[in-house]
């Protein structure tokens, strides 16, 4: 099976003043090309960290980090840039949508630092809005949409770029549980539609049972490994 | 970039009272350079104008050596001649033909030395302003009347008023004998100037040279150009052809240093107060451009972990900066033109006080394009250049970091 993501013996350490906390102990992990997978645990369990790693938000202090094959660990700030917006879809828990473009620019966002062709970018948010049911909102500014109309046009904007795989920090924390469900729903749709990977980080259960495979961490270590039906 | 710039315009007007203060605080002071500007160049205009204008002339002729002497005999080498060239001359608008030296007037009641100039009525009319200053009687109607026109402080002193008999006396050419002749009070001037109304006396051109004993020599031509910009222009081939043959051609900046020396001091000072504003503007922008960063440090953290690259993020700040001059620009240059206008309606009035010269005329701002391109540009050029300090900061910006400082 083809891995997108391979991570070897990561380790993280952080140090405040004399206190360190090593949020990260030598995990290893292998996430392929189709999975919807979730990491779970309590705060202060390292998914974060991990998560952040994992896009190259953040740089281990050990380990190897591959994604799509590629080192990410050896990379510049600019090449790391240039990795995430042509490999990584990103989905945060607070829709992390630019307030000063509409949804249609805010979707079209990352591929304009593509350089994707205008006439492309249009056809494809137009065919993505349909997707996640936001048609004729093209136009709005975020701060007209609901949460979940928000986090619609995230996971619009992290798909649309076509990534190899869409990381998604907490993404139904804002939301009621109607509509983290129906969010969910979409994005397994995506995943099943599109072959889209999503990796989440979440101690929400609903995501929990909605993943195929549920990674649990627990003091930076690989708690269990559990992979459903 | 396109989408850069538009990011940058619309994140501007975002918090629109913090945008509109700090193009306020700019606009003010690109505004406040424009007015030391223009009332700088309308103070020296005035000084200029005044000097030039009321007896000096733009430019001089005299004999070479003449100015350091006052030696009567000193005479222009060709001057009636060169006086009827000047006049045919396309470049000059006027010319007077002067004689000048030092002379003796003697009242019932007092003494007083002057410098005596002899003048051509008519011809002087027209190149300076004795005739508006006169505070009483009347300018000299003919160029051999035995009338003279005397000073403010002249006339105090010789307690002397208008008809009053007055005796003037010179010493001739070549010989050096004394000269005497009676003369009437004409007219009292008064320029302003102490120099000039209590040591300055005027008599008509004719007289004077037959005292002088000159036969017909002149000791000075004084004449201003159409152009007046051409005055100052030392590498005219005019100034050359005028001196040659022993005299000496000297424009009014040579004549009256001390006003071109102000000049130069005027333009450091205009160098300093816009390194002072652009100073406080600078610290404007950054405090103004650090507060929107700070404020958006989550999106920036976002905009760099989907994809944004650090120059990128850096040449958003940098449009920030830039839009932000452009708005500037445009209140500045609306506060510059009603400030202006203002001054210009009604004028800064200092007519009485004696800098360099005496200011006869309200000073009015001098207004030029150079003050509504080049200093907008420059301004454009420094606050993009002053939104690299928090720039390079955004590009630095890791966006893990900043998404957890955002949050």
């Amino acid at each position: 099976m083809e891995h997108v993501i391979r991570i070897d013996r990561v380790s993280k350490i952080y140090r405040t003043g004399e206190v360190t906390v090593e949020a990260l102990k030598e995990v290893s992990l292998t996430i392929a090309k189709g999975e919807f997978s979730a990491i779970a645990g309590p705060s202060g369990s390292g998914k974060s960290t991990l998560l952040n790693i994992v896009s190259g938000l953040d740089k281990p202090d050990g380990g190897t980090v591959e994604l799509g094959g590629k080192a990410m660990t050896a990379m510049s700030a600019s090449d790391l840039s240039d990795f995430r917006r042509d490999h990584i879809g990103f989905i945060f828990q607070s829709y992390n949508l630019i307030p000063v473009l509409t949804v249609e620019e805010n979707i079209e966002y990352v591929m304009l630092l593509q350089g994707v062709p205008k006439a492309e970018r249009r056809e494809r948010v137009a065919k993505i809005l349909t997707e996640v049911g936001l048609d004729g909102m093209q136009t709005r500014l975020p701060i007209h949409l609901s949460g979940g109309q928000q986090q619609r046009v995230a996971v619009a904007r992290a798909i649309v770029s076509r990534p190899d795989i869409i990381l998604a920090d907490e993404p139904t924390a804002n939301l009621d549980s109607k509509t983290a469900d129906a969010l969910l729903d979409m994005m397994q749709e995506l995943n099943r539609t599109h072959g889209v990977t999503f990796l989440f980080s979440t101690h929400d259960q609903m995501i929990m049972d909605h993943a195929r495979r549920l990674i649990t961490l627990r003091d930076g270590r690989i708690f269990s490994d559990e992979v459903r039906g | 970039m396109m989408l850069f710039v538009k990011l940058a315009w619309r994140n501007l007007f975002r918090n629109k009272r913090r945008t509109i203060l700090a193009g306020l605080m700019i606009g003010l002071g690109l505004a406040a350079m424009i007015t030391t500007d223009a009332v700088m160049k309308g103070t020296i205009d005035n000084m200029i104008a005044t000097a030039t204008s009321s007896f000096l002339g733009e430019g001089q002729i005299h004999r070479d050596g003449f100015r350091k002497t006052f030696e009567v005999e000193q005479t222009i080498v060709n001057g009636p001649a060169l006086f009827d060239k000047l006049k045919k001359e396309p470049l000059i608008r006027r010319a007077s033909p002067r004689t000048a030296s030092f002379g003796m007037i003697t009242s019932p009641a007092n003494v007083q030395s002057v410098m005596l100039y002899g003048i051509d009525p008519a011809d002087e009319k027209e190149l300076s302003k004795i005739d508006d200053l006169l505070v009483s009687g009347a300018y000299l109607a003919t160029a051999d009347e035995a009338k003279i026109l005397l000073g403010e402080k002249t006339a105090d002193l010789l307690e002397v008023g208008l008809g009053d008999k007055i005796v003037v006396t010179v010493a001739q050419a070549h010989t050096g004998e004394l000269s005497q002749e009676l003369f009437r009070v004409g007219g009292i001037f008064r320029f302003g100037s102490r120099q000039m109304d209590g040591g300055m006396a005027f008599i008509p051109l004719k007289r004077s040279q037959e005292m002088l004993k000159l036969d017909g020599g002149l000791h000075e031509i004084a004449f201003s150009f159409h152009d007046n910009l051409k005055s100052e222009d030392t590498a005219l081939p005019l100034w050359s052809e005028l001196s040659a043959g022993g005299n000496e051609a000297l424009s009014w900046t040579e004549l009256v240093s001390e006003l071109a020396m102000m000049r130069s001091m005027t333009d450091f000072s205009l160098y300093l107060v816009g390194i002072i504003l652009f100073g406080i503007v600078a610290v404007g922008i950054v405090n103004t451009l650090f507060m929107s960063l700070y404020e958006r440090m989550f999106e920036f953290g976002v905009m760099r972990a989907v994809g944004t690259r650090p120059r990128q993020a850096a040449q958003l700040m940098v449009m920030e900066a830039g839009a932000l001059a452009l708005i500037a620009i445009a209140m500045g240059i609306v506060i510059a033109f009603i400030v202006n206008g203002l001054l210009m309606h009604y004028g800064i009035d200092y007519s009485g006080s004696e800098f360099v010269v005496t200011l006869r005329d309200p000073i009015y701002p001098v207004l030029t394009v150079t003050q509504f391109t080049l200093y907008p540009l420059l301004l454009f050029i420094f606050t993009c250049l002053v939104g690299l300090y928090p720039a390079i900061y955004a590009a630095r910006l890791t966006p893990a970091k900043a998404m957890k400082r955002g949050l």
